[in-house]
């Protein structure tokens, strides 16, 4: 599962299209804000409008992005971090948190071992343990109780048939804890195939996340936090439909940390607000634009939607910021049905792609995509296949479908998640395949989108999807959309919405999991993306670009690929 | 709450209670001129029933238009909107060619589409107002005149209905029962699997006002003479209520009728508020508003069309049920 | 008279205990597999069996019925197989009687998440109920002692137009013109009254409870109007009026009471109703109560909590019926008979 934007994946769909973003990158000269610009003072309350409830606020159940970076900065260390630096490159490259450095990989990326700071300690002044860590990363094989986080461990750990630490037999429990070795301070990981990135992965996800034995409730720990980080939440309970009010952790020791480069920390009281509706976003949003009293110290993890776009000018532009996002958006065209690839490219060639992104608010809410990678993604290159033309041509399209024999109109029913400015930007797609000799329907779906296209005998020939990457590798983009092996089982084609599979495709992506560095694995990878491309397993959309709006006594304002474009919560601070 | 359909019951109740002694009016000589001349001389009520007229009018005409390229309902046209994809020109992008302006986004018409949306919407409302009192007519007839244990049942299968929270279930039983409309009975997904569900639905849950109105008109007209001579002449139980009886119901059913459709007006647009009506690109007069509300303050125009066109036929059937239920019994109300 | 109160009782309950019975036959006629959305995204078979098993949907559906009776009855323990709880008790979460379910999506039992929920739908529902109450009576009296006038048109018209917008429209312009723009109101943001007293909460309500009560407001002064109306000419009051009381006084003594007693009866079944939550109400404001919880729960299809909230909807309904119609046993001893 890519990194979560909102809600359920299905309903991140949606509020990609639903609401809107920005360009950033000083594209529109619109942003011209910078940390380094303020200072920043430690003190006061930074208020958080949030506008969708959190799925759990136990570490191992996290999954969406925003609520990692942020969690990451507040409440839960992790072993590593990154950091908070404007700079991609570097907010991409783990640095130490609770370990003493980036840990020591041996026998090819098949063992990994950290090794825990002194002095580091929990909310309730007990030591951090190996053995915390141990237990943390056992909790994600319960996957009937500790549900919804990422699961990468599971395959990867070097164990068999361990159900988790509730069930565990003493036989499984020891296996497990081999795979999984404390040495006094230093954790030792032994997986059944190399890791080559198991840093990045760690870093910005909470799979291996120390997790206190004696705190734990199974499933009922779900909103339960035991913090390790400058804050903790008041009362210990996340309340999933309020928030909670974050206040000073007293055992947090900045002196195990590197403030700095991780976590400013800098307001003394954290009020989290959370009013999850479908309008609340937007209504946040209509009040930071008027910069009303009450919201002057809050930042909203609401992103300003296309209809208050209009509303961004003088001062305004001063609490403003468009940035580019990790979120690709991308279409697939179902195997199972469109099986002749010129009418797979005749789809590619007739879409009206600059028609789609205006539908979606313009370049301030997106940017037409030329490949299923994320630019941020290391070893972005746009795929040949679609870096041409974004206008659409249906002429070239009608001579592909003549070509391929096919009678016209040729019917395409095409899915995607039902928004109000989903339904726009379809209906312009529609209208230029239409054009094309296509006859399209447009079938938008609820909540349970995902659920719906996954299945292999769904009748859409076209699904809308999205994705964000775990962490910023193509191997988590690439082999867990198109990798028919993972996917597919007799139910579901899983998150290879297209149920595409291809021989070629998968033994790049074998070549790319064996390789030994790095930059091997890209270029395979790039390769991969290239066979994509040439039998259109999937037409890139747009990237998604965040719009943000903060109060004026907000200071400290940026966004990082740490954060996922979301705000980077660890260097904000407020004035008075 | 907010579907209103809680309302329509107030404005039954109200109205016409189920001891309103309609068998008056049967009585009289030409009770239908005499009310036809009656509701003429009502110059509200006339008002009401041109608008509703219209409305109809417009809703048949919509799809020939659109098929003649008249209305334009999916046609977008980015060329007049601005960097902000807002409308060019201000009130909405308003133009003789665009006389309601342009939806914000794409551009598309927003004359035709909510001209077309008035066809989905009445469409929709219509068929549910029918179902419902097709079921409440039949449930009254059979439960008023046979009495004894199918009576006591069927007045417990009410009193269970009005038990269900009404909104909260067409929200909730969406997802089960689009699964069970398109799988089990195999109408195709989208639109039409929806549009029947919400029509259903409403019909399924607002019947039971329907049904006590007839119910009580049956028992009193259980007892007048034509009812006896059919009887006397052998007529079978049954078929004598819905042959004798039925004619003589149509006054309470139309009110009835007039009272119902508004409040699925108003319910078809909630539904689509909570996204479970039809979708886009098809309109309806909700599916049109739940896009247009974000744009209350950056485009009026586009904000307050629905929503009128909602309130005034909302508005219009209501008088025009009240209308003609003065016009039907001019004792009750003044 | 105690009979009667028995016999209305029983026959409620044997209504609450169908309302239960249709709520699970039409939530599980549906071919969609509930197990398939409880244990989130990437759920593998193997997870989906065990969230099928932990929620007991791997029992026929009259068995889950017969378990969810047991568990209000009684109460219940999750998660629902014996096996599970067995391997691990450490999990085991006790839902007391009445039990109405267990959220596997929460990790709560229903019960928890209706606690949490219910004061905001309560507190709406109040202070709508106080509002449109007020102004629905007040109105409508108005309205038939100028009948026929341009006051009189004017309240009717007014209010109808005022139920004729869209809910959401009016809480949308109230919540964009009113508190965003022109900013004469505060934004509304439920506030209990432990946290902030009285003053907060209730002016925290005025906007949603205000938009709430519009939506009723048109359907009661209509009836207060022509129930005044209509009381004016019955007999009594004529006597009374022939006997030479003054008008007004001939309204507030004999007219008013003997319209208001139907109008508590609507009153009862529409506060019902609404304690379920007013969903869209609810939705538009953010306001974190039943109806809202329906909506989120509808959309992630939460099946144990839906099931428990319309349950619970039922019962308010069916509670109010009870309510309504022992109250009318001791004003009326002829229904006692019927």
């Amino acid at each position: 599962m890519g990194i979560k934007l909102r809600r359920s994946v299905a309903a991140s769909a949606a509020a990609v299209l639903g609401l809107s973003l920005m360009a950033a990158c000083g594209g529109d000269g619109t942003t011209d804000e910078g940390p380094e610009s303020e200072t920043s003072t430690a003190g006061g309350t930074l208020k958080v409008l949030q506008h969708f409830p959190y799925e759990a606020s136990d570490p191992q159940r996290i999954y969406y992005g925003v609520q990692l970076a942020w969690y990451r900065r507040l409440i839960y260390r992790g072993l590593l971090a990154f950091p908070m630096s404007e700079d991609p490159e570097e907010a991409t490259t783990p640095v130490p948190d609770l370990a003493t450095d980036t840990g020591t990989s041996s026998e090819e990326g098949r063992v990994w071992s950290f090794t825990l700071k002194d002095g580091v300690k929990w909310e309730d002044g007990t030591d951090i343990t190996c053995e915390d860590v141990q237990y943390g990363t056992s909790r994600v094989f319960a996957n009937d109780l500790i549900t919804g986080g990422p699961n990468y461990t599971l395959s990867y750990i070097d164990v068999e048939d361990y159900p988790g630490p509730y069930k565990a037999t003493p036989a499984q429990q020891q296996a497990f804890e081999e795979a999984v070795s404390c040495d006094g301070k230093t954790i030792t990981f032994r997986f059944n195939k190399p890791w080559a990135d198991f840093p990045q992965a760690i870093a910005g996800m909470m799979m291996t996340d120390p997790y206190k034995e004696s705190f734990d409730e199974g499933a009922k720990s779900q909103w339960k936090v035991l913090s390790n980080g400058p804050y903790k939440v008041e009362g210990g309970v996340w309340e999933k439909n309020k928030g909670a009010t974050l206040v000073r952790n007293p055992e947090y020791d900045p002196a195990t940390d590197d403030p700095e480069t991780l976590r400013l920390a800098l307001p003394d009281q954290i009020d989290y607000q959370i009013d999850p509706s479908e309008t609340s976003g937007e209504l946040f949003n209509d009040r930071l634009i008027t910069d009303a009293p009450d919201v002057q110290n809050a930042i909203t993890t609401a992103r300003v939607v296309p209809s208050q776009f209009a509303q961004l000018e003088g001062p305004v532009l001063d609490r403003y910021l468009n940035v580019e996002s990790p979120y690709t958006q991308y279409l697939t065209p179902n195997f199972n049905r469109l099986k002749d690839v010129k009418v797979r490219q005749a789809l590619a060639v007739a879409l009206d792609l600059d028609g789609y992104v205006k539908a979606l608010g313009g370049d301030k809410a997106a940017a037409p995509a030329e490949s299923i990678v994320n630019p941020s993604v290391s070893g972005y290159q746009p795929n040949p296949a679609f870096d041409g033309d974004n206008s659409g041509d249906p002429e070239a399209a009608k001579a592909l479908l003549e070509e391929a024999g096919v009678e016209m109109p040729y019917p395409i029913k095409l899915a995607y998640p039902a928004s109000p400015t989903a339904d726009k930007a379809m209906a312009v797609i529609k209208e230029g395949w239409d054009a094309a000799g296509f006859d399209v329907t447009l079938e938008g779906q609820g909540d349970t989108y995902y659920d719906v296209i996954s299945r292999p005998d769904d009748d859409f020939d076209v699904s809308w999807a999205g994705w964000g990457a775990d962490w910023p590798s193509m191997m988590t983009v690439l082999p867990p959309l198109f990798d028919s092996r993972p996917n597919f089982s007799p139910t579901t084609c899983g998150q290879d919405y297209g149920c595409y599979e291809s021989d070629e495709f998968e033994s790049l992506v074998d070549q790319a999991a064996n390789s030994a560095t790095v930059e091997e694995q890209t270029s395979f990878l790039q390769e991969a993306d290239v066979v994509l491309g040439e039998e259109v397993a999937y037409i890139p959309l747009d990237t998604s670009k965040f719009n943000w709006l903060w109060g004026s006594k907000i200071t400290g304002f940026t966004t990082t690929a740490a954060s996922s474009s979301y705000p980077e919560i660890g260097l904000i601070g407020v004035t008075e | 709450m907010t579907t209103g359909t809680e309302l329509e019951s107030h404005f039954i109740a109200t109205d016409l209670g189920p001891e309103a002694p309609e068998d008056r009016k049967v009585a009289s000589k030409s009770p239908t001129q005499l009310a036809l001349a009656r509701f003429r001389k009502d110059k509200l009520s006339m008002v009401s029933f041109v608008i509703v007229v219209f409305y109809f009018l417009a809703a048949l005409a919509a799809p020939f238009l659109v098929q003649a390229g008249v209305l334009n309902p999916f046609t977008t046209h980015d060329e007049l909107l601005d960097a902000n994809t807002l409308p060019l020109g201000g009130f909405g992008g308003i133009s003789w060619d665009h006389p309601l302006g342009v939806e914000p986004g794409v551009g598309r018409d927003v004359l035709s589409r909510v001209w077309y949306g008035i066809t989905f919407s009445l469409a929709i409302s219509l068929s549910a107002t029918l179902l419902a009192v097709i079921i409440g007519v039949v449930a009254g007839i059979v439960s008023g005149a046979s009495g004894g244990w199918i009576d006591a049942i069927i007045g417990r299968i009410i009193d269970l209905t009005l038990a269900f929270p009404q909104t909260l279930m067409l929200l909730a039983l969406s997802s089960v029962a689009l699964a069970f409309i398109t799988e089990v009975l195999g109408v195709p997904a989208g639109d039409p699997a929806r549009a029947l569900y919400v029509i259903v639905v409403l019909g399924l849950f607002g019947w039971t006002g329907v049904a006590r109105i007839v119910r009580g008109q049956v028992l009193s007209l259980r007892e007048r003479e034509f009812v006896h001579a059919a009887q006397l002449l052998g007529a079978s139980k049954m078929r004598l209520y819905f042959r004798e009886i039925l004619p003589n119901l149509w006054a309470p059913i139309l009110v009835t009728f007039t009272l119902i459709m508004p409040a699925f007006v108003s319910a078809e647009a909630a539904l689509a508020y909570l996204g479970v009506s039809i979708h886009p690109p098809t309109p309806t007069l909700g599916n049109i508003l739940r896009d247009s509300l974000s744009y209350a303050q950056n485009d009026f125009v586009y904000f307050f069309s629905p929503a009128f066109l909602i309130a005034v036929i909302v508005v219009s059937f209501n008088l025009l049920g009240d209308g003609v239920r003065d016009a039907l019994d001019p004792k009750g109300h003044q | 008279m105690w009979a009667y109160i028995v016999r209305r009782c029983a026959v409620g309950l044997a209504l609450l205990l169908a309302l239960t019975l249709v709520t699970f036959a039409l939530f599980f006629a549906s071919p969609v597999d509930p197990a398939r959305f409880a244990c989130g995204k990437n759920c593998s078979e193997q997870q989906r069996d065990q969230a099928r098993k932990a929620l007991g949907y791997d029992k026929p559906v009259y068995e889950q019925w017969g378990n969810f009776v047991k568990g209000v009855v009684v109460g219940r323990d999750f998660p629902a197989d014996p096996e599970l709880r067995a391997a691990a008790p450490e999990v085991v979460t006790h839902c007391e009687a009445p039990c109405l379910g267990y959220s596997h999506l929460n990790a709560r039992t229903v019960n928890e998440l209706v606690k949490d929920a219910a004061p905001v739908s309560i507190s709406l529902a109040v202070v709508a109920l106080v509002m449109w109450l007020i102004g629905g009576v007040l109105f409508g009296i108005l309205a038939a002692v100028t009948k026929g006038s341009f006051m009189d048109r004017g309240i009717v018209g007014l209010t109808l137009v005022a139920y004729a917008f869209p809910t959401f429209f009016i809480a949308v312009f109230f919540l964009k013109y009113l508190a965003v723009k022109w900013q004469v109101m505060p934004y509304p943001a439920y506030t209990s009254i432990e946290e902030g007293g009285i003053a907060a909460w209730m002016l925290n309500l005025l906007m949603p409870s205000f938009t709430l009560a519009l939506v009723f407001m048109a359907g009661y002064v209509r009836m207060t109007r022509a129930f005044v109306l209509e009381s004016m000419t019955e007999d009594y009051i004529r006597t009374a009026r022939a006997k030479g009381l003054q008008g007004r006084k001939v309204l507030f003594k004999h007219g008013l009471r003997a319209a208001l007693t139907p109008l508590v009866t609507m009153v009862g079944l529409d506060f019902a109703a609404l304690l379920a939550g007013a969903i869209i109400t609810e939705s538009v404001f953010a306001y974190p109560g039943l109806g809202l919880l329906t909506v989120q729960a509808s959309a992630a299809y939460d099946l144990p909590t839906i099931i428990g909230v319309v349950i619970l909807a039922g019962s308010f309904v069916i509670l109010a019926n009870i309510i309504v119609d022992i109250s009318y046993a001791f004003i009326d001893p002829r229904v006692r008979l019927g």
